[in-house]
């Protein structure tokens, strides 16, 4: 069968005693092995059965815990549909999408306990509201039955993304979408491997990549409780394997960088007994070879010693990096995909790799070329976007997938990619950002006449031309004008997670440059407007 | 070294402005260039160097160096 369940219970077969998560709690590590997690999937999905729940749309609002894994396990290797929203969205933006999803059950994460009531209160259709806390699952009682897998064209996932005309889109991912993908894409990952999954779960990179094939290969995947303490869990948990976004690579180098000038430097410093603090005498130091015992050194101190292979993908990676890490010892492998295949169409591997190139089709997939614009066909395409059939339409044509992004296939058959259809944003932390979805919210200020945003310096910049009459008539200072609208921004900041964060401001002297149907040209956003 | 310059020398890592250059106003976006990913990496060596527990809440609303430092110093006043 090709569903999650045959994934999973294969998993639990083979691997019964193997420890499956590891996690942190007040400094102290916890575990679970695979059928330590079994145990409790089950119960869930029996849980499930008792309330009447089949077929049924079950939320998750959460960050990454043993809880939501054995939530989400309890849904899709039953017969319900998993719906994983962003814990980061404001109140209201989670209440609508619950609506809009028809979801009927909800696993809510602590750290989002003040949903609990509006959630009551504002969506009709939830029945039940289950915690995402050991407390919680240890009450749910001893399964004294099973229920069967789902069928491999029934869905298992409903994942939301962003979508261009400022509504997130809710991307159906069937059994057999996501099954295909955990098997289809090659992982250097032997039983017992450990890896450290810092991506945000409600992601299907995360959900897919860090989870499903990882599960299913007999790995441990270690828990991440906080960007914040990424590095040090690095170098707690010692993984082999980790996926990350181009910025997390980014902010890692500046560590590491930063580290290795310090550790030369200490080097030529400690004259008196001609040791250094990285443990390599001066008159080494001066030799090739000191020069990779430092490098070793620190890849042991920042990377916590055994990383071999960080998977990369979500945004594009200057291959600067994959070049210096290497030097480390550890291998950056680029791939490219999107929720809407499930989500990794190309990768690099160990054994096939090119710099810059996002790597070869994984084999359930087939790649063309529109204009330009890369089409996927395959297993792992979706079935469509729920209860948004025009958008379907758009996206899925006779089977082939538009992805809105523009690229080339070498003579070798590395896929690469030279730009994009759509207006989305593309952070360097992997998140989408609809710049259409932000300018409808900055321009109900009756001061913002016209809004673009464009992503520039890994953050989002609003350029905004005012409504003239209305400044004149306050008698507002260029300076007044920017400060209020700075308040303005502050505000809207305050409810939205941080990708979408309005960074900097642009007051521009002119009305953006329009085409011939009185669209803006967003491409001449950063320009003035000469006719004006 | 002083607790000052230990601190802004952890900055430093993170951006082009040398520790005896870093002024209490910069900011740390917009001056110094630090992506939301730098800022969270940068409080969690702050936690491990000087063994404080940071609200990640609080500690995100911080703009300037001076700011963290005075949120160091109350964290340090407070343990």
């Amino acid at each position: 069968m090709r569903n999650i369940r045959d994934i999973w219970d294969k998993a639990v077969y083979d691997f019964r005693d193997i420890t499956a998560l590891r996690w942190l709690e007040k400094k102290n590590i916890h575990e679970k092995s695979y059928g330590e997690l079994d145990h409790i999937i089950r119960n869930v999905r029996t849980l499930l059965e008792k309330e009447n729940f089949r077929g049924s749309h079950i939320a998750l609002i959460g960050a990454s815990s043993t809880e939501w894994l054995e939530g989400y396990l309890g849904i899709v290797t039953g017969t319900n549909i998993a719906v994983p929203l962003d814990a980061g969205l404001p109140d209201d933006e989670l209440i609508e999408l619950l609506n809009r999803s028809d979801s009927e059950a909800l696993f809510l994460g602590a750290s989002r306990a003040n949903l609990y009531k509006k959630v009551y209160e504002n969506c009709p259709k939830i029945k039940r509201i289950w915690m995402l806390t050991e407390n919680e699952f240890s009450n749910f009682s001893e399964a004294e039955f099973d229920v069967p897998g789902a069928m491999e064209y029934e869905i298992a996932t409903i994942i939301y993304t962003s979508g261009t005309t400022g509504k997130s889109k809710g991307v159906m991912l069937t059994q057999q979408n996501l099954s295909d993908n955990v098997r289809a894409v090659e992982y250097d990952a032997k039983p017992g491997c450990v890896t450290l999954s810092v991506l945000p779960i409600h992601h299907a990179y995360c959900l897919v990549m860090d989870y499903l094939k990882t599960l299913s290969l007999g790995a441990t995947i270690c828990i991440n409780d906080s960007f914040m303490h990424m590095v040090r869990n690095m170098s707690i948990f010692k993984p082999e394997v980790m996926l990350m976004v181009p910025l997390m690579i980014e902010t890692i180098y500046k560590k590491i960088a930063a580290a290795e000038a310090d550790a030369f430097l200490r080097v030529g410093v400690n004259k008196d007994d001609g040791s250094s603090e990285v443990g390599i005498s001066k008159a080494e130091s001066s030799t090739e070879e000191s020069s990779l015992m430092i490098k070793k050194a620190l890849a042991a101190k920042v990377f916590g010693g055994n990383l071999r292979i960080i998977f990369t993908g979500g945004a594009h990676l200057d291959p600067f990096y994959i070049e210096k890490f290497a030097e480390y010892g550890v291998d950056i492998l680029e791939g490219y995909g999107m929720s809407e295949c499930s989500p990794v169409i190309t990768t690099n591997t160990v054994s096939n790799h090119k710099p810059g190139s996002i790597g070869r089709p994984v084999d359930n997939v087939e790649l063309a070329f529109e204009n330009g614009e890369i089409l996927v066909r395959g297993t792992s395409v979706m079935k469509g976007y729920y209860k948004m059939p025009a958008e379907t339409e758009d996206a899925l044509k006779d089977g082939w997938l538009h992805t809105g992004d523009k690229g080339y296939l070498d003579e070798d058959g590395y896929l690469f990619i030279n730009g994009r259809v759509k207006n989305l944003i593309i952070m360097s932390n992997g998140e989408n950002v609809s710049p259409e979805e932000i300018e409808n919210k900055l321009s109900l200020n009756p001061l913002i006449s016209e809004v673009i945003v464009t992503g520039e310096n890994n953050g989002l910049t609003a350029r905004i031309y005012p409504e003239t009459e209305l400044v004149d008539k306050k008698g507002l200072s260029p300076e007044e004008l920017r400060e209020e609208i700075q308040r303005f921004i502050d505000e809207y900041n305050s409810g939205q997670p941080t990708y979408r964060h309005i960074t900097a401001i642009v007051i521009r002297r002119t009305p953006f440059i329009r085409n011939s149907t009185g669209k803006i040209k967003r491409q001449d956003a950063l320009k003035e407007n000469p006719a004006a | 070294m002083s607790k000052e310059m230990k601190f802004k020398e952890i900055i430093a890592q993170y951006c082009e402005v040398s520790a005896k250059d870093m002024k209490n106003a910069l900011r740390f976006r917009e001056d110094l260039g630090f992506s939301s990913l730098d800022f969270m990496s940068f409080l969690g060596e702050l936690e491990d160097e000087f063994d404080v527990e940071l609200e990640q809440e609080k500690a995100t609303s911080i703009h300037t160096v001076g700011e963290a430092l005075e949120l160091l110093n109350e964290l340090e006043m407070a343990g």
